[in-house]
């Protein structure tokens, strides 16, 4: 339920409230004596009216306060205490009784408006901060109570006036008045906001409530007498009057209940405190946690505020990293007695702590550079740090003195230990992520220099045509062709695979580019050649790679095609739409540098008739797999050849590799594949006659 | 990802590596892995059973590259045996049978260590 005019900006509440004031006191002016009951009930809805304006108004800056309640009390308590002095003070100078004679004068009447304003106003205020207190932290809906509780106050105030009619009438207003105190009483006991105060500003509530309590209880006796402000409120509004006695009433029983719960609070302050910086602390770790990428930061966080929080002298953390135990962080205790200590419990517990343990009165002794040393621990807690049913690491906490870690202790112990998890957790995850990313940049990288090394385009020569495809692997595959125009009509040619993948097979690449660039031109022979390759990578190769190569030279007057095969693929030649294979014996390059290697190797020759096909290629073609880990294979290899073999070497090329990429449709690519073809287009018969 | 699995066992002065499963560059390591610890124990006698291997990657290769020196410096060898017809191709294609001694059955593998023992 919202009042009227509550709902609007502050200046506008000023306004409002500055107008009714100058009604107000201009009713005040023009009929200062008001004989009938109608025109007090007048002026008291007056009075009333702008006293809601100033109690709309003042409640602005009561709100912005009262999360800080100590603050607004004590602003409400000061202003209490001027009302109670004015009284005071104003009594000792005149009496109740001259009020009558003095009623004339106008300077007196100008100052007795003036305390009515004062009243109005410091009322408006009081009346706000009970308000604001009342609905301060409260969960549950209490404002039906509070409404109630204004009702009364009203209609007890106003039969008071009532009152002047017929005395008869006395006792509606007692009967109303009754009832507003028990009201009041009822809605004085929504007070938890006091169980939210630490331990010293309840001590501080103690002492203010008892003075408070005493000086709305004194303030309303004082209303009692026949003092000459009283007499001059009660004669400018009986029904205001009668409002501030109320507010006295309800001050001083709410101060005293105050003061009683701040004082049944104090004993469970201390774990109250403790609690709510508990929660405070997770708080903040949570916010931690999703910040803080290094887990060795997080890590010593976690161990101060443990050791802060469940009250002990040192903590310190360990995480499990390839089945290893790894110390990473300590507070208030030595890395060395630590790690001991943690090998000590481990041990004890078969490295099986599946929740929260304490031990009790243990003495651990450990054995420190030669010397035994005794740790007499009051308890100790270790916590897990599960994720997952998995779990990564523990967390320590030692108290050496008075007393034992309780259930309380356990928890907060159990809730550290989960957040480690959670944070561990977090950076190992981000750390991966780099670490993909790195390897992906990597991978750029590796494809990058594939593409360089690779031949931009392939030659074309009137007696032999020439074709290749190269398909990139998504971790480069370290496949490599090449082609190099030779005095006297030859063309070398090269294919060759490095083992292993990724950036390691791209720079091997690049040296093999190197090798068979430099000695193409030097060595004929390709098997020469190819031994003087392997003795070069000697010196750069490391011991688990090796490369596999084809290396030949074909004479491009005749024909003849001299080729030797270092643990390659075998050499395909597809001659009257039939495929034969050619596996010259040779060892992988790398993997012998002696005699085996140039003992093994063997050179074939081989004279290319009119349109046959000499075909190389890399194991990513029979080796591609389908869905099953079936291998594409040589049959189906050979098939697709005698098919498309009459057929340009473009056409040929594309429906091979249709051929793989229907097989494996299902299977990503694993390796790279490199296809190089040469067709010999010189009728050698025709030429013959020539 | 396809699966690997390595297991060593011992039979007299010989372990037996069995490898299962697809040897590539991510499981290499692996048998990397039960590699050094046969080095550690200095154990240098090894027969690896290819038995239950399907597939073997360039990288898988490469690793009895890498230890065979250590072996043979220390008077052992890596010996294979029960290789199936498509593994053994692969080490062929490469010329592994110059190099390294291949069995048809993982005993022949053994008693050609114990012969060599005996004849010391």
């Amino acid at each position: 339920m919202s009042l009227p005019f509550a709902n609007v900006k502050r200046s506008r509440k000023l306004e409002n409230t500055i107008f009714a004031s100058i009604i107000l006191f201009a009713y005040q002016m023009i009929f200062v004596e008001r004989d009938s009951v109608l025109m007090i009930l007048f002026n008291d809805a007056l009075v009333f009216g702008a006293g809601y304006f100033w109690y709309l108004y003042l409640s602005e800056f009561v709100n912005k306060k009262i999360n800080s309640p100590l603050t607004v009390i004590l602003n409400a308590g000061i202003l209490n205490a001027v009302l109670f002095f004015s009284i005071a003070i104003s009594s000792t100078f005149v009496e109740g009784s001259q009020f009558q004679a003095l009623k004339g004068n106008f300077i007196f009447l100008m100052f007795s408006i003036f305390v009515l304003f004062v009243f109005i106003c410091v009322i408006g205020y009081i009346f706000s901060t009970f308000k604001g207190l009342t609905f301060l932290r409260q969960k549950t809906e209490s404002s039906k109570y509070f409404n109630t509780l204004i009702t009364f106050l009203i209609i007890a105030s106003f039969t008071k006036t009532i009152v002047l009619l017929d005395s008869d009438l006395e006792f509606v207003h007692n009967t109303f008045f009754v009832v507003t105190i028990l009201l009041i009483a009822i809605n004085s006991i929504k007070v938890s906001w006091i169980a939210f105060l630490v331990k010293k500003q309840k001590i501080y509530l103690l002492i203010i409530a008892v003075v408070l309590s005493v000086l709305f209880g004194l303030n309303y006796a004082l209303f009692l007498e026949e003092s000459i402000i009283v007499t001059a409120l009660n004669h400018f509004s009986p029904a205001f009057t009668t409002f501030i006695s109320l507010i006295m009433i309800y001050g001083a029983i709410y101060f005293g209940i105050i003061f009683f719960t701040a004082l049944f609070h104090l004993p469970t302050a201390e774990a109250f405190d403790r609690k709510a910086e508990e929660v405070t602390t997770l708080m903040d770790l949570t916010k931690l946690i999703t910040r803080v990428f290094d887990f060795k930061e997080l890590a010593e966080t976690i161990t101060t505020i443990t050791t802060k929080i469940c009250n002990s002298d040192s903590a310190w953390l360990v995480t499990k990293n390839d089945d290893k135990f790894e110390l990473n962080s300590v507070f208030n205790i030595g890395y060395v007695e630590a790690e001991k200590i943690t090998n000590y419990v481990l041990t004890k517990f078969n490295y099986k702590i599946d929740e929260v343990l304490t031990l009790d009165n243990s003495s651990i002794k450990v054995e420190i550079k030669n010397d035994i040393r005794t740790f007499n621990f009051r308890s100790l807690g270790v916590a897990p740090l599960r994720v997952h049913n998995r779990t990564n690491g523990f967390l320590f906490v030692a108290r050496k003195k008075e007393m034992a870690f309780d259930d309380d202790d356990n928890k907060a112990i159990g809730a550290f230990g989960d957040y480690a998890a959670v944070a561990l957790e977090n950076a190992l995850l981000i750390e991966e992520n780099i670490e993909k990313e790195r390897l992906e940049k990597e991978l750029d990288v590796a494809r990058e220099v594939q593409k360089k090394i690779l031949p931009n385009v392939t030659p074309q020569f009137e007696n032999l045509n020439v074709e290749s495809l190269f398909i990139p692997a998504f971790e480069v595959g370290g496949d490599y062709y090449d082609f190099f125009e030779l005095p006297k009509d030859k063309l070398g040619f090269v294919i060759a695979d490095v083992s292993g993948k990724g950036i390691q097979a791209a720079f091997i690449m690049a040296e093999v580019k190197g090798i068979f660039e430099s000695l193409s031109k030097l060595i004929e022979s390709p098997k020469e050649l190819l031994i003087k390759a392997n003795e070069i990578l000697k010196e750069s190769l490391e011991k688990k790679s090796f490369v596999t190569a084809v290396y030949g030279v074909v004479n491009l007057n005749t024909g003849v095609v001299n080729f030797s095969r270092v643990g390659h693929n075998s050499v395909m030649i597809c001659r009257d739409s039939v495929v034969e294979h050619f596996t010259p014996p040779g060892i992988g390059l790398g993997l012998d540098y002696g005699e085996k290697f140039t003992n093994t190797i063997k050179e074939l020759e081989i004279k290319l008739n009119y349109n046959d096909i000499f075909i190389l290629y890399t194991d990513g073609i029979p080796e591609s797999q389908n869905a099953n880990h079936e291998e594409f294979g040589y049959k189906r290899f050979e098939k697709v050849i005698t098919r498309n073999c009459n057929k340009g070497l473009r056409v040929l090329s594309n429906e091979i590799i249709k051929e793989v990429s229907t097989f494996s449709k299902d299977c990503s690519q694993h390796d790279d594949i490199t296809l190089v073809l040469f067709k010999w287009k010189l009728n050698n018969k025709i030429s013959g006659d020539n | 990802m396809a699966d690997f699995n390595v297991n060593v066992r011992e039979v007299g002065v010989v372990n037996i590596i069995e490898l299962k499963g697809y040897l590539d560059a991510h499981t290499a390591p692996e048998l990397e892995s039960a590699f050094n610890k046969l080095i550690d124990d200095n154990n240098y006698k090894v027969v690896v059973n290819f038995d239950e291997l399907n597939y073997i990657s360039s990288a898988g290769l490469g690793v009895f590259m890498a230890y065979v020196e250590t072996m043979r410096e220390n008077k052992g060898d890596i010996k294979f045996t029960n290789m199936k017809e498509n593994v053994y191709n692969i080490f062929d294609l490469l010329g592994f049978p110059m190099l390294y001694e291949f069995f048809k059955d993982e005993k022949e593998a053994v008693d050609k260590f114990e012969d060599k023992s005996n004849d010391q």
